[in-house]
Order: C-alpha cells, then sequence, then structure tokens
C-alpha cells in the first residue's frame, strides 16, 4: 500500500511540476461550457434540466483526455517500466494512478462546478451533488485508467480511446446525469441512481485493479 | 566464491512475436558475482532477453530465475533482486535528481534512504544539481542518474543494456566502481564496446538470432561453447 | 487445490469432452444442414405459415428475425467474453480467434437486429428508431463490440498485447450489459412513450411456434457463422506467422 502512495505522491509532484498537464485539463473543461452555452443557447432562464448533461460530458471528455496524456507521458519516458521493474505488483501501481488520476479530475470537477454556479447563477456546490460527483467520478476514472494503457502504435490511438470507453460508460453518464438533476431539484424518479453509481464504481475499480495487470504485459 | 544457487538461470527461455521467435530456447547458468558480457549482432535478441530476465517482456516458453526466485513463481522477489538499465534512461524530465532517486527508493524499501541518495549523487556527480529538473541535465548525466536509480537498492543483479552509452570517460570509470568492478554484484551486460569487454567480464554469453551461441561455465565462469 | 474441487472439475471436463467433443468434431459436417435446413424452417414459417397480423400487416413477420436476432446477438458476444476470459488464462491465439470471430458475428447480428428494427418501425409507427430501451441497449452493445474490434486490429493478427487489451475490453463489455440495460430501461421510463415492443398479449400459437424456429434457425446460423469467421481469424493467424517465418529465412 505505500508502494501505492509512493506512485501517488509522485504523480502529485509530476502534476505540480508540469502544470500544463491537468491545466489543459482545465481549459478544456470551461471551453466545453462555453461551446454549450452557446451551442444550446444557455443564457436563456431555465437551463436546469441541461445542466447535469453538460456538466457530466465536459468531466467524462476531460477525464479521458488527461488519463490518456497521463499514461501516454509515462510511456514515453521508460517510467512506466521503470515502476514496472519494481518489486510491486502492477495492480498497486494501477491504485495509485487511479488515486492520482482521481484527485487531478476532481480538482478540475470542483473548479468546473464553481464555474457553472457563476455563469448560471445555480447554486451546485450541495452536499448531495459533491456526492455524486465524486462517486461517478471514481467510476469514470477507474474505468479509463485501465484503458488508458491503450499502446501508442499508429494514430488512431487518440480517437480509439473515446471510442472504447464512452460506450461502457454509458450507465455512469445515464446515472450521473439523474442523480445530479435530483440534487439539483429536479422531479424525483423513484429509480435507484445513486445506488447504480455505487455499484458502477465498485465494480469498474475491482475489476481495473484485477485487469491492470493484464494490459500492463508486453 | 561459488554458491550453490546460481545468480541468473535462464531455462529454455523462449520469446516469439507473432510466428516469429526473437529469443530460442536460451538456457545458461551465471554464477554469483561474475560479471558476464552479452554480445551479438543487433537484432540477436540481447535487449529481448534483458527484457525476458527483468520481467518487462512476458515470456512465451520455459522459465529464468534471478537468485533463486523464479519468474514464474515468484516475479516480485525477483524484481527486488534486479537493478535495470534499458534504452531509455527511465527517470522522471520534470522531477530533480534528488526527487527521482526519493520516489524509487520508497517503491523499493530502501532502508536510511536519504544517505544512500546522497552517497550516490555524490558518486555520480550529481549532489550539487540534485534540486533541478532533470530534463536540463546533459544525455551523459541522464544515464549516470539512471545509474544510481539502477544500484539505489543495492540489488544483488543488475541487468544492463548499454550502459556506456552516452557517457564520457569519467562516467564509464563511475559504471565501473559503482557496477563492471563491483564484486557485490553479478552484471550481465549487452554491450557494443568490445574492446573493453577482455577489461571487466569474466565470461561471455554470446547470441546469433536468439540462440546461445557461446555461454561462460556455470562454476568457472570461463567462456565454453 | 481441494480433493473436492479436483474432482469437480475432472466431472466437468468429462462431460465436456464425452458430450460435447463429438459434436464439436462434427461441427463441419453437422452445422451446415442443419443451419440450412432451421433457416427454412424459419423463412417458411414467417412468409407463409404464420397468420397476417391484424393491425401491422405483412410487415410484422419481420418480427420472426428481428426478435431472435437481436437476442442471440447476446450469446455471440457471450462467446466472445467467455473465449477472451479463456484467453487471458491461458494464453493460447485459439481462442483469441475465436473470440473475434464471434465478436463480428455478433456485430453482423446487432447491425441487423437495429435495421430490422427500423424497418419494422417506419411503416408501423412512424419512425425508423424510438429510443426503445432494448434496442438502445443493443445500440450501445454494437458499439462497444465495435471498440473491441478496432482496438484488436491495432497491430496485426498476432499481437499477443493488443489482444489481451481487446479481451480486457471483451469482458468488461460483458459484465456492462446488466447494468447498460438498468439504467437504459429506468432513462426511458421517465419518459412517456409509444408503448413499441412492450408485452403484447399472448401471441396466437402458429406465431409462437413461428417464433421458435426463428430462434433455432438463427441459433444454428450464429453457430455455424462463429464457427467460420473463428477459423478463418485462425487461418489468418497462421498464415501471418507463416510470412513472418518466411521473411525471417529470407534475410537469414
Amino acid at each position: 500500500m505505500s508502494s501505492a502512495l509512493a506512485v501517488f505522491r509522485k504523480d502529485l509532484q509530476l502534476a505540480w511540476r508540469d502544470r500544463s498537464g491537468w491545466l489543459s485539463a482545465l481549459a478544456f473543461a470551461t471551453i466545453s461550457v462555453l461551446v454549450y452555452s452557446f451551442a444550446f443557447d444557455l443564457a436563456t432562464a431555465d437551463i436546469r434540466p441541461l445542466l447535469p448533461g453538460v456538466l457530466w460530458t465536459t468531466f467524462l471528455f476531460s477525464g479521458i483526455f488527461a488519463t490518456s496524456q497521463s499514461f501516454q507521458r509515462e510511456s514515453e519516458t521508460g517510467t512506466f517500466d521503470a515502476m514496472l521493474v519494481a518489486p510491486v505488483s502492477p495492480s498497486t501501481i494501477y491504485v495509485g494512478k487511479l488515486i492520482s488520476n482521481l484527485i487531478s479530475l476532481l480538482i478540475v470537477e470542483l473548479a468546473l462546478l464553481v464555474l457553472t454556479t457563476i455563469l448560471f447563477d445555480t447554486p451546485l456546490l450541495t452536499g448531495e451533488l459533491v456526492l455524486v460527483v465524486f462517486v461517478g467520478t471514481v467510476g469514470y476514472v477507474s474505468l479509463a485508467t485501465l484503458l488508458s494503457t491503450l499502446g501508442s502504435r499508429g494514430s488512431a490511438r487518440a480517437v480509439l480511446l473515446p471510442v472504447l470507453a464512452l460506450p461502457l460508460l454509458v450507465p455512469l453518464l445515464i446515472a450521473s446525469v439523474r442523480a445530479t438533476g435530483a440534487a439539483l431539484g429536479a422531479p424525483i424518479d423513484s429509480a435507484p441512481w445513486l445506488l447504480l453509481l455505487v455499484i458502477f464504481a465498485l465494480w469498474s475499480t475491482i475489476g481495473g485493479a484485477l485487469l491492470f495487470p493484464v494490459v500492463s504485459e508486453r | 566464491m561459488t554458491t550453490a544457487v546460481p545468480a541468473i538461470a535462464a531455462f529454455d527461455l523462449t520469446k516469439r512475436y507473432g510466428g516469429v521467435a526473437v529469443v530460442s530456447n536460451i538456457s545458461f547458468s551465471l554464477r554469483a558475482g561474475s560479471k558476464i558480457a552479452l554480445l551479438g549482432h543487433n537484432g540477436a535478441g540481447k535487449s529481448t532477453l534483458l527484457g525476458l530476465l527483468s520481467t518487462l517482456i512476458t515470456r512465451t516458453s520455459g522459465d529464468a530465475s534471478i537468485a533463486g526466485h523464479a519468474i514464474s513463481t515468484n516475479p516480485i522477489e525477483l524484481r527486488r533482486n534486479i537493478g535495470v538499465l534499458a534504452h531509455l534512461p527511465m527517470v522522471y524530465e520534470e522531477l530533480s535528481p534528488l526527487e527521482n532517486l526519493e520516489f524509487f527508493a520508497r517503491l523499493y524499501e530502501v532502508p536510511e534512504a536519504a544517505t544512500r541518495i546522497e552517497e550516490l549523487l555524490r558518486a555520480v556527480g550529481l549532489w550539487r544539481r540534485r534540486r533541478e529538473p532533470t530534463s536540463i541535465l546533459s544525455r551523459g548525466y541522464h544515464q549516470r542518474l539512471a545509474l544510481a536509480r539502477a544500484v539505489l537498492h543495492r540489488p544483488a543483479v543488475l541487468l544492463l543494456d548499454e550502459p556506456e552509452t552516452g557517457l564520457d570517460p569519467a562516467g564509464i570509470a563511475l559504471l565501473d566502481q559503482l557496477a563492471l568492478d563491483n564484486p557485490a554484484v553479478t552484471v550481465l551486460a549487452a554491450t557494443h564496446l568490445v574492446d573493453r569487454v577482455d577489461r571487466w567480464a569474466d565470461g561471455v554469453l554470446r547470441l546469433d538470432r536468439g540462440c546461445v551461441v557461446e555461454a561462460p561455465d556455470p562454476v568457472t565462469a570461463e567462456v565454453s561453447s | 487445490m481441494s480433493a473436492l474441487w479436483q474432482v469437480l472439475v475432472a466431472i466437468f471436463w468429462w462431460v465436456i469432452h464425452t458430450l460435447l467433443e463429438p459434436i464439436w468434431n462434427a461441427r463441419w459436417v453437422a452445422l451446415p444442414p442443419l443451419t440450412g435446413v432451421m433457416m427454412m424452417a424459419m423463412i417458411v414459417g414467417a412468409v407463409l405459415v404464420a397468420p397476417r397480423e391484424i393491425v401491422e400487416g405483412e410487415v410484422q413477420r419481420l418480427m420472426y428475425i428481428h426478435v431472435p436476432v437481436a437476442t442471440i446477438s447476446y450469446l455471440a458476444f457471450f462467446v466472445t467474453a467467455v473465449a477472451s476470459a479463456i484467453f487471458l488464462i491461458g494464453r493460447d491465439m485459439r481462442w483469441d480467434a475465436i473470440a473475434r470471430g464471434a465478436a463480428t458475428v455478433g456485430i453482423m447480428l446487432t447491425a441487423f437486429a437495429l435495421l430490422t428494427g427500423a424497418i419494422w418501425g417506419k411503416p408501423t409507427w412512424g419512425v425508423y428508431w424510438s429510443w426503445d430501451a432494448r434496442l438502445t441497449a443493443t445500440l450501445v452493445l454494437f458499439l462497444i463490440y465495435s471498440g473491441y474490434l478496432l482496438a484488436r486490429a491495432v497491430g496485426g493478427p498476432n499481437d499477443e498485447q493488443a489482444a489481451r487489451y481487446a479481451a480486457v475490453v471483451g469482458i468488461i463489455g460483458y459484465i456492462d450489459i446488466p447494468l447498460i440495460h438498468f439504467s437504459v430501461d429506468w432513462w426511458r421510463t421517465l419518459h412517456p412513450q409509444r408503448i413499441i415492443f412492450a408485452p403484447k398479449p399472448a401471441l396466437p400459437g402458429e406465431m409462437l411456434l413461428v417464433l421458435l424456429l426463428g430462434f433455432l434457425g438463427i441459433l444454428f446460423l450464429t453457430l455455424w457463422l462463429i464457427t467460420l469467421r473463428g477459423t478463418t481469424e485462425y487461418l489468418v493467424q497462421r498464415a501471418d506467422r507463416v510470412r513472418a517465418r518466411l521473411d525471417q529465412l529470407e534475410r537469414a
């Protein structure tokens, strides 16, 4: 476990040193919101029904992009191999990477929530909403971290990762949007969305930890 | 000093990519403390063999063991006993030499890490520049840092892939001091600098097209065919 | 492994071998005629035997192919998931060939299901696509396994690393299915929608019979196509290995 923490700490140091990584993610997220604002005319009065969708599509795209970047850099400089050659199991590396990706994305999401609160004059930082965002983020970050090891052959790689990840994330997307809507005061529907999110997060984290050794071999 | 357990041993080790065997039924046994030069033309399988021994590359069939730990049963313990130098320096460009070694020291659970790190950084000449980002260092200093990383946890076995690359004569002297002339380690080093081999190597492991054509005697480490 | 576990595994393998092996060995001989017969029965049944549906008309006959195809595509992807798991355990590339073949067949089946759904939908309810929960889930499945095939195609027929990565996708994709179904289903129940594929009052006997024939026909067709496609993938692997070996020898 201490090795996982070592990996996580190293990733934090890296993120701080090379701010371009998560700053790009943050910039992308901000620009997405702006694009949606223009595309769907969100300046009008009641945008509450659209907000969860705007938020979660932005989160998912930024997340996939950021985790992919993170792995790509490690693979290019050979430092991923350096970790594989250490006396730790790949699952431990996965946990470390998962935690660091999670923290990075939670920060981006928090910033985005603040931005959206200001832009659309809607209080977004409620306890329930933050909980939904947290559980949903664990779900998609664990899957994205696992899939980010897609080999770097060919130029199709950049497009391929979202093509692979997004269909798998459909349940998470639907559930997150609904649960976020409920947290914002949308009419309650009886489906247990938060439960689905928790199950998804559990399943994808456990699956990721078990399967990461398989995808990190050469 | 011979010990019962060979430092590095391979049993019919094979790696296939597609139909092609890059490394084919390789068997050998290296005595602890010996320094063996891994020789062969480009494409003979030297890097692949080193990759297989370090468990970076998954074997197709066969097995290997280092310090008694086999790939098939104990890969994590095996890796605890090896230090690896590959083609890429395997260090983080954005971090300083000090931070790099601190990370690896944590990963390898090196005891009294701070002392060990200082010792190594001084030895490779990076102590003064220990807090600068690695990216501004020259190729030679990258290699020195990589060398420090490889020996940080005092591994019993060193697997080196063309370690002299990028090193000036002072750097090569360091390589000798830390690895090639170090009595405490077993070294298997792939190299193209054939002239130097007589200087440091006890024996030669030669590959041709994925097969062993020359191997050191397991007991005396003298060359036999 | 405990003794009981070993006994159970041994019994399991005995069953597999004695019962399924003869069928497996006879697959080239048995499957084509069986498929042909069942498919003919299905077509004859759907076109001639089944009564004309009062409300929807002739186009309703597409049900006899649409429903089986949509359902059995799940079987094809199940084969992919299981073959992927076996491949990951034993690293035998033949199972990767089967997984890949089954996925291709599954993709074909889902595409066909979506298409027949659209053809059936337009004259009957005025729309090609209605976001029906089950068809939407089928569409997501189509995308997941298209991704599987794309990921697998990277690197070539014998690329073990690509095969391993794709196998992971193949397995995760299948485990995702219940989650997809729940989420899409709950999502659709929020909106009043046309009752398109709601459970009908019990179908008359002849329709049920033809539907059953449809299931059997598509089942055999799928098994046969998986066999064909899986064997093709395996042969492509072998051809690629031979080519690589020839290149190696030429260079020597």
